[in-house]
């Protein structure tokens, strides 16, 4: 069930004639602005309007067209449904839209990613530079006639691929360093990475006073091989003895360019390539999918899988925040004591995976209108089992465990993470949020799928400390059971899909914004398609990037130990940070 | 100076190095098994029954790693840096008695390596010595994960040291002795955790950060610090520190054991019976002490004392290093020093009057003293006003 | 020659070199090290000497404590091969001069009072035993004991110049 966007409350035309008007195009939405007054605008829609939380901000190359358009999703965080305003520019370089980082920091690094990806310059950006791509790199590679390496067609299925006796690799016709470009004068032996100096230049550098006491700084460098950074991610951080001075984040080691894959495959292709996002929950990736794409094609979901849909995305979020509280410990130096009691629950949920799904990382479970397939036979049993008696008093036994280790509660208590305003400015969604005391969340806000029949609460904590960040995880499990075991009471018999399974649907002109609470904030997917069998574009918003951009902001002034829980508690997987 | 106590210090030598060597290999394993029940797994069980014989794969394996010595490294401290830390770890145990003066072959054995008056104090130099190699790791590493590590381990075990060495003084001053083998004497009767149990587990803790486990194991702190001061070690540099670290682990089990736990005597409740170390065993025509048995009660109390360290590695968090700091010195050393007064008064008391029964001062106050300390702790975690940034 | 002759030559080989070591060296790191060998040499001769006591003090003080503390400040300050710092015009040899003043003076206290000392006499018998100790705590705790306070209360005073000077006012 998709749930309508609706604009009709609010006329931006009306309140700046001139400079907004109406997006009119079909299967379209929301405003555009004018690219002079978007400043103006924006505060307006931020002040007055209470539209307070940025989310996504993101570009489309409309080649065709020759214009570049940016797009920007805003919600408030009381609830409601999306405003989407749009900036149109001529797609002739310079590319330039004023930032709106002075309105909502939280757009920091998207819009660096949209300059990285798309060459849509942000003018008054306070560090605008490549974020997912290495600093070498020719081009903005999601522009509609930027070739990758290798290139052969606009879409896929690539007709070199195609089964018809001959099967031809793109790599054999195209030798290597034929297709590859490279800057202008590039040698591969004399380059120097400038990046790195940029990066180092960016870390506020520690003035030292006069007279006073001359203190050196050190910086570290953590990551990408770190055993904390959970993945290849890499922060050079500035020290003052144990003291964060400053921070930058560093990404993209595991960049792959999913939206351009993601254009070049079909609509369903894509659905097993969400499951590559956050590693850990494929289900609800797949569950974000589904409901942007189902929201183009305007199509219901089989009731029975709208139950389905929910007991997986739920049983992901318990065995998600299960690994996170486990992993916590680790961070903490809790010697895998915790993180192996709570594996031991996640197998059993992988299990309940594996049987539906066939996998049990990599579901590829969701279709547009339902799921690929039924509940095999006794697996309802086996969650009942699990949600009515396993997991509740296993929630229970690592609560106590940790929430009364004395020396856990010396590291974690009084620790601030962020509170309620900055996380709010900075555009944190999820668990992050909520700790610091702002009841958001998607499920409650902007209800999708079937959340709304459901009996449960958002559940908050005062503090946003670390201590917080953990409890609310626990809090979160208790409330995802308790949803849990209403939907395994209600799920009704009848057909998993509307309409018969096919391999190529058709989707309509138009553009979507279809999110989900995943189990670490907003996970979101903006699809635009113009009536072919491949998204035109297809972006996703996912939560682990952009609760990043705050890190610097939550860690200075913390310390070295510190940093590491805190990069801990946001709960970032490279997978979907780095797409 | 005659032969045979070359041969004697020989055999008493070999005797400690090979205990300390093999109780290394199996402290490891013994380690990973406890660790891995408390971890609801099964832990190493394929090289021989029980796993038995992994310790000998882990050493094969290291023996044939490479070894690898950083390009801008200071080579000649890098490479004696892990020798400088596992020598004290050895020598250390030097003095720690492992059985009561007894009669063999005719002579008078003392089963210590050396029997010296300032064993205490021999102890407190040697532990003050170990934080050289794990500075000098660090520094010659040419490793900032590394520099800070031991940066961190020096200021660390220097804090800690005050309490240790306080630590000690109790000791001595319930036993009237600085040397170990008359203070495992003086705990015939009664341990001296039982005198004070408050100084013994202030000991505990303060030797846990002396040997830099968990959870003070700053020097290392794997998630922020990679491994810390061995970041750059490899092969057998990297398991020197490692042995380094167990058989420390051991020598200060002993020494805990010594000081607070009666040694190498036997449980309180065997004393008197046939089971006591001073107990003399007819069987047949001969007649000796049971000497023997003190080996053994000092392997089952560092045995226990061990599974505590492991324990506490299982289950706690590392504490922030800030913390770390201000726990030693806010809180460490003025309830040890209040300790160690109450120590000497108590004792003076006893003396005084002429009756032991006195000395139940000394646990009363203490106690006291220590709860206090627990209330002071207590508020401040509760008071923490959350740190604005 | 007996076994503590071949020991105080060894020592006392390893002593000079060891000091000469720490002034020579160009790295600061190298130098402490140096200084370190030096204490523990010195203490191998107050064990010769039979004052247990006082060696393995010497031990625990100087080369595990202090020492310690100087490598620490090398290593944070990063200042193992700082260039010399300004020298005085004559500085080295003014100091050449005086230390030739001092060995004279110790020589010729050696050689004229060795009539009146004769042996140094071996006070093991004495020194060697938990008496030792007793009469080091009795001398410092009674009869030296306004001393022993006042370096007590110098300490502290020099400890709490030193944080006072180092504290950086909160938020600066």
């Amino acid at each position: 069930m998709a749930t309508p966007t609706t604009t009709a409350t609010l006329d931006l035309a009306a309140r700046f004639p001139g400079a907004v008007s109406a997006d009119a195009r079909p299967g379209y939405k929301g405003w555009i602005v004018e690219k002079d007054k978007l400043i103006e605008v924006a505060t307006a829609i931020r002040d007055e309007f209470g539209y307070d939380h940025l989310t996504a901000v993101t570009g489309v190359d409309y080649l065709p067209e020759g214009k570049m358009e940016v797009v920007y999703h805003a919600f408030k965080t009381t609830g409601g449904p999306v405003l989407t305003f749009k900036v149109q520019v001529p797609r002739v370089d310079p590319v330039e839209v004023p930032s709106v980082t002075s309105i909502w920091p939280g757009a920091e690094f998207q819009e660096r990613e949209a300059w990285d990806l798309l060459g849509v310059k942000f003018t008054n950006h306070p560090d605008l530079r490549r974020i997912l791509l290495w600093e070498g790199f020719e081009g903005h590679p999601l522009r509609k006639d930027w070739k990758e390496a290798f290139y052969e067609e606009d879409a896929k299925p690539f007709k070199s691929r195609w089964p018809e006796g001959k099967h031809v690799m793109a790599e054999e016709k195209n030798p290597f360093k034929d297709n590859i470009n490279f800057p202008k004068d590039f040698d591969p032996e004399q380059w120097v990475p400038e990046g790195e100096a940029a990066l180092y230049g960016a870390l506020a550098r520690y003035q030292v006073q006069e007279g006073s006491l001359k203190t050196d700084h050190i910086v570290i460098n953590m990551g990408p091989q770190h055993p904390s950074t959970h993945g290849v991610f890499r922060a050079a951080v500035t020290v003052d003895g144990e003291t964060v001075v400053s921070l930058k984040p560093v990404m993209g080691y595991l960049h792959r360019n999913h939206d351009k894959i993601g254009e070049r495959n079909t609509f369903l292709q894509n659905m097993p390539f969400t499951d590559r996002l956050d590693y850990f929950n494929s289900m609800s990736n797949n569950f974000g999918y589904a409901v942007a794409v189902e929201k183009l094609m305007n199509i219901q979901v089989a009731e029975r899988a709208e139950y389905i849909r929910v007991i997986m995305a739920e049983l992901s979020r318990i065995q998600n925040h299960l690994v996170f509280i486990g992993m916590l410990g680790n961070d903490l130096g809790m010697m895998y004591t915790p993180a192996l009691y709570a594996f031991e629950e996640r197998e059993l949920i992988l299990d309940i995976f594996e049987a539906v799904s066939g996998s049990r990382m990599m579901c590829n479970y969701y279709r547009f209108g339902g799921v690929v397939r039924d509940l095999p036979e006794g697996v309802l049993e086996k969650i009942k089992g699990l949600v009515f008696e396993r997991l509740p008093v296993k929630a229970d036994e690592l609560d106590r465990m940790l929430t009364e280790n004395e020396v856990f509660v010396a590291r974690m208590k009084g620790v601030k993470v962020i509170d309620a305003e900055n996380a709010i400015r900075y555009s944190i969604t999820g668990p992050v949020l909520r700790a610091a005391g702002v009841p958001y969340d998607i499920r409650r806000a902007d209800p999708y799928s079937i959340y709304d029949r459901f009996d449960f609460d958002i559940p908050t904590r005062p503090n946003g400390d670390l201590m917080d960040n953990y409890l609310l995880r626990l809090d979160e499990i208790r409330q995802s059971l308790r949803i849990l075991q209403q939907a395994v009471k209600q799920i009704p018999e009848g057909p998993v899909m509307t309409g018969k399974p096919q391999y190529q649907v058709r989707v309509p002109a138009g553009e979507s914004y279809g999110r989900v609470e995943s189990p670490k904030g907003e996970l979101a997917f903006y699809v635009v398609s113009n009536g072919k069998p491949n998204p035109f574009r297809y972006h996703v918003r996912p939560p682990s990037f952009v609760n990043i951009t705050a890190l610097e902001k939550m860690c200075v002034g913390t310390k070295i130990a510190d940093f590491i829980a805190i990069l801990g508690v946001i709960d970032i997987v490279l997978g979907e940070l780095d797409r | 100076m005659d032969w045979t106590i070359w041969v004697e210090w020989l055999i008493k030598s070999l005797f400690v190095v090979f205990a300390l060597l093999t109780g290394f290999a199996y402290l490891t394993l013994y380690e990973r098994r406890a660790l891995a029940k408390i971890q609801v797994r099964i832990g190493p069980n394929r090289a021989g029954w029980q796993g038995l014989l992994q310790p000998v794969a882990d050493a094969v394996k290291l023996i044939f790693k490479e070894e690898l010595t950083p390009a801008k490294a200071d080579k000649l401290v890098f490479f004696w840096a892990p020798i400088i830390t596992m020598v004290p770890s050895i020598v250390i145990a030097a003095v720690i008695p492992f059985g009561p003066t007894t009669t063999l072959f005719g002579r008078t054995i003392v089963f210590s390596v050396a029997n010296i008056n300032v064993g205490v104090l021999f102890l407190m130099a040697v532990a003050s010595i170990a934080v050289y190699g794990i500075v000098l790791a660090g520094w010659s590493s040419n490793n900032k994960y590394a520099m800070l590590g031991g940066l961190r381990s020096s200021a660390q075990m220097i804090s800690y040291e005050l309490s240790l060495g306080l630590g000690f003084v109790t000791a001595i001053l319930l036993g009237n002795s600085m040397n170990l083998h008359d203070i495992v004497d003086a705990q015939r009767n009664v341990w001296f955790a039982v005198v004070q149990p408050v100084g013994a587990l202030i000991f505990m803790i303060v030797t846990l950060a002396e040997v830099n486990r968990a959870p003070f194991d700053m020097p290392e702190a794997e998630q922020e610090l990679t491994a810390g001061y061995h970041s750059e070690y490899s092969g057998m540099k990297f398991a020197l520190f490692f042995m380094a670290e167990y058989q420390k682990m051991i020598a200060i089990s002993m020494i805990a054991a010594t000081l607070f736990f009666g040694g190498y005597r036997e449980f309180w409740f065997l004393k008197d019976t046939f089971l006591s170390v001073d107990a003399i065993w007819n069987i047949g025509p001969w007649q000796f002490q049971a000497w023997f048995l003190g080996p053994i009660y000092m392997l089952l109390k560092v045995v226990v004392l061990l599974f505590f360290m492991i324990w506490i590695r299982a289950t706690w968090p590392r504490i922030r290093y800030d913390r770390l700091m201000s726990f030693g010195w806010k809180v460490l050393l003025p309830l040890s020093l209040a300790v160690v007064f109450i120590s000497a008064v108590g004792v003076l008391v006893a003396q005084q009057f002429d009756n032991n029964w006195y000395l139940a001062i000394i646990p009363i106050f203490s106690s006291v003293a220590g709860l206090v300390a627990v209330g002071f702790v207590d508020q401040a975690l509760r008071r923490k006003s959350y740190a604005s940034h | 020659m007996s076994i503590d002759l071949i020991l105080f030559l060894i020592l006392a080989v390893v002593a000079v070199a060891t000091a000469l070591g720490m002034l020579l060296s160009k790295n600061a790191v190298y130098s402490a090290l140096f200084l370190v060998l030096n204490f523990a040499a010195i203490a191998v001769f107050y064990l010769l000497l039979g004052a247990p006591f006082i060696a393995i003090s010497q031990v625990t003080v100087y080369a595990g404590a202090i020492m310690v503390l100087f490598l620490f400040v090398i290593m944070l300050l990063g200042a193992e091969t700082l260039a010399p710092s300004k020298v005085l015009r004559g500085q080295g040899w003014a100091a050449f001069g005086l230390a030739v003043v001092l060995v004279a003076e110790t020589v010729y206290l050696l050689v004229s009072r060795h009539a009146a000392v004769g042996v140094i006499a071996r006070p093991d018998a004495f020194l060697n035993t938990m008496d030792s100790l007793r009469e080091i705590g009795k001398a410092l705790f009674i009869q030296y004991l306004l001393p022993f306070e006042v370096t007590s209360i110098l300490l502290l005073v020099a400890m709490v110049g030193a944080i006072v000077l180092t504290r950086r006012e909160k938020g600066g």
